[in-house]
């Protein structure tokens, strides 16, 4: 049960050249140890340092994360089960080079908006991908487990037990997974009637940070516009960062809190004002934790025992001294 | 006790108020359970559930979890003080005997027309081991279902091992809960079981429905005045253990029974099926 992820990835990582540069940076000086440990990490994404790779056919993010995850998806079924009564197939076997949008086959995609803020024109671009929440909604509902939280903060789907219904990008308030059908567990249960393939989103490249390594795009960027490190730290770090440039903060606070943090100089309503949301191109909006308010009565739920076995306890008692009192009677 | 049996009435009371409301909470909270549960799939949208009147809601996992919370409060507070409230109280009619497994599959070929029922005691063996059954579903659902609120609202990076134990015995023990619930829906369904099913909406049975088929039960009332109208024989059997026959007189006032007439051809009927030969 400890193996969680996907050992075609794991025969992948073995082999790909990428992994040889990932964690060669010493990258915002923090200790390469800082996240080997258990502990909470968290991410700092620099839209004053991202450019887009204006010079590159893909961005050196994208490409990275391309090209560590390649080959650990396996080839859909063909043909590819028709979901009854959806009849709703989700393919992107034969568009894997999509990089403009979130696609099981493009885990992070630059997004690129034109604002005018502080008076004068300004290009911004936004690296997208999964947040990876404090208490996300995707990974606790999902009905199968295959979506979990680690302690280290990463958010992973597993695609050996996941059937790829969706339910993670229906609670995501950035619909952050993203399907692909024909694949998964699902082929071998009820392939028309329950599921529809398998989940995929960014996973923070959990492999390589339990090897003490950094995700494949951090160590890609060459503009140092993405940190990560120990959550404490980089959340400092992202404060300060924002006071000095007089910027804005976005993650600390959405959907209950993340453990990635964008700083922008551009006011972040501005940026989801400019952003065309859609399918696979989430928007910036201010998002609320929606299962906050289920809280409380799962509180409820976790206080029913005592409650249960107080008054369990007061109604036997009760019985008790009434029989007794009643055989004290009839003597 | 003295209220126990109803002569006049041809009743016999077999559930106390109290018993009545723990079941039909318990049985309530565990339907919207249920179905809250299968609507934590996500079915409902893709079936068009949504669009039933009233149910728009199934498609909305948080709400639906709202649902399921609001239920999972009242079926573990009822299931807890059912546990404590019998337990403490040293109710054991429920719990399974020796020789119910045995007693149980007898009764089920009499069903088949093979052989015949034996007197039974308030409850039926089968239905001692189908609560047994169903606690120990109950159980599991509500272990597991706690383990996956405490992830919910207060830890979402517990132990990915101990949140795959929990859901996946949430996810098998609600197939089991619902199997179980198919059963104890097909078991009142039965003919012969048919008179137990008032017991539980109105707290009693037929009298003469339990001195036909739960002898051992009245018998174990003990000396009541209004039962001296039944007459009840135990003959000691060296081999068998005790045979007890109870032959119902005519009722007192026999001109004001309530059973209808419905009632008494479904008694002749079933009466005329265990007549052997």
């Amino acid at each position: 049960m400890k193996k969680i992820m996907n050992p075609d990835r794991r025969r992948f990582l073995k082999t790909a050249t990428a992994s040889a540069v990932i964690g060669t940076t010493a990258w915002l000086n923090v200790p390469q140890k800082a996240w080997a440990g258990e502990g909470k990490l968290a991410t700092l994404i620099d839209l004053t340092r991202c450019d887009g790779c204006p010079d590159r056919e893909v961005p050196a993010c994208v490409a990275a994360c391309k090209g560590i995850k390649q080959g650990s998806l396996p080839e859909p079924a063909d043909p590819i089960p028709v979901p009854f009564p959806t009849r709703k197939v989700e393919d992107w076997s034969k568009k894997k080079e999509v990089s403009n949008r979130l696609t099981p086959y493009n885990r992070i995609y630059i997004q690129k908006v034109e604002v005018e803020s502080g008076g004068r024109k300004q290009i911004v671009f936004i690296p997208r991908r999964c947040m990876h929440c404090d208490n996300p909604a995707c990974a606790t509902l999902c009905p199968f487990a295959s979506n979990h939280k680690f302690e280290n903060g990463a958010v992973v789907i597993d695609p050996e037990t996941c059937f790829g219904g969706a339910k993670c990008k229906t609670v995501c308030p950035w619909e952050i997974p993203q399907r692909q059908s024909g694949i998964g567990i699902y082929l071998k249960v009820l392939p028309t009637l329950m599921g529809n393939g398998i989940m995929v989103k960014c996973d923070f490249c959990n492999d390589l940070l339990r090897e003490g390594k950094k995700p494949a795009c951090i160590g890609a960027c060459p503009r140092d516009a993405m940190a990560i490190g120990p959550r404490k730290e980089i959340f400092a770090r992202a404060e300060e960062l924002a006071k000095k440039i007089g910027g804005h903060l976005y993650g600390k606070t959405e959907n209950g809190g993340t453990a990635t943090l964008y700083v922008s100089p551009v006011p972040f309503t501005t940026l989801d004002a400019a952003l065309k949301p859609g399918p696979g191109q989430p928007g910036l909006r201010q998002v609320e934790r929606r299962m906050a308010g289920t809280d409380g009565l799962g509180k409820a739920v976790l206080a029913a025992p005592a409650l249960g076995v107080a008054a369990g306890l007061a109604g036997a008692f009760a019985f008790i001294s009434r029989r007794k009192n009643g055989s004290g009677k009839g003597e | 006790m003295s209220q126990l049996i109803l002569e006049e009435k041809n009743r016999v009371v077999r559930h106390g108020v109290l018993e009545m409301a723990e079941h039909w909470t318990i049985a309530l909270s565990g339907l919207v359970l249920l179905l809250s549960g299968l609507f934590e799939l996500p079915m409902a949208a893709r079936y068009g559930i949504t669009t039933i009147p009233g149910f728009a809601w199934s498609g909305d996992f948080i709400t639906s979890l709202s649902v399921h919370y609001a239920a999972s409060v009242v079926f573990i507070a009822a299931s807890m003080f059912h546990l404590l409230y019998h337990g403490l109280a040293g109710e054991r009619e429920l719990l399974p005997q020796k020789g119910d497994l045995k007693t149980s599959i007898a009764v089920i070929k009499t069903f088949f027309g093979k052989g015949e029922e034996p007197p039974f005691g308030k409850y039926l063996p089968e239905q001692r081991l189908a609560y047994a059954g169903m606690a120990v579903i109950i159980a599991v659902l509500i272990l597991s279902g706690l383990i996956k609120t405490c992830k919910n609202v207060f830890a979402p990076d517990l132990s990915h091992m101990l949140v795959l134990w929990a859901t996946w015995l949430h996810n098998i023990f609600f197939v089991l809960f619902v199997l179980a619930f198919i059963a104890h829906i097909g078991a009142i369904l039965l003919k012969p079981n048919r008179p137990l099913a008032r017991g539980i909406f109105t707290g009693a049975v037929r009298l003469d429905y339990a001195r036909h088929r739960h002898p051992l039960w009245l018998a174990g009332m003990g000396p009541q005045p209004s039962l001296l109208s039944t007459e009840i024989k135990i003959e000691e059997e060296s081999s068998e253990g005790p045979t007890i026959t109870a032959e119902a007189a005519p009722v007192a006032g026999s001109g004001e029974t309530p059973v209808s007439d419905a009632e008494d051809e479904e008694m002749k009927e079933q009466n005329q099926q265990e007549t052997p030969g």
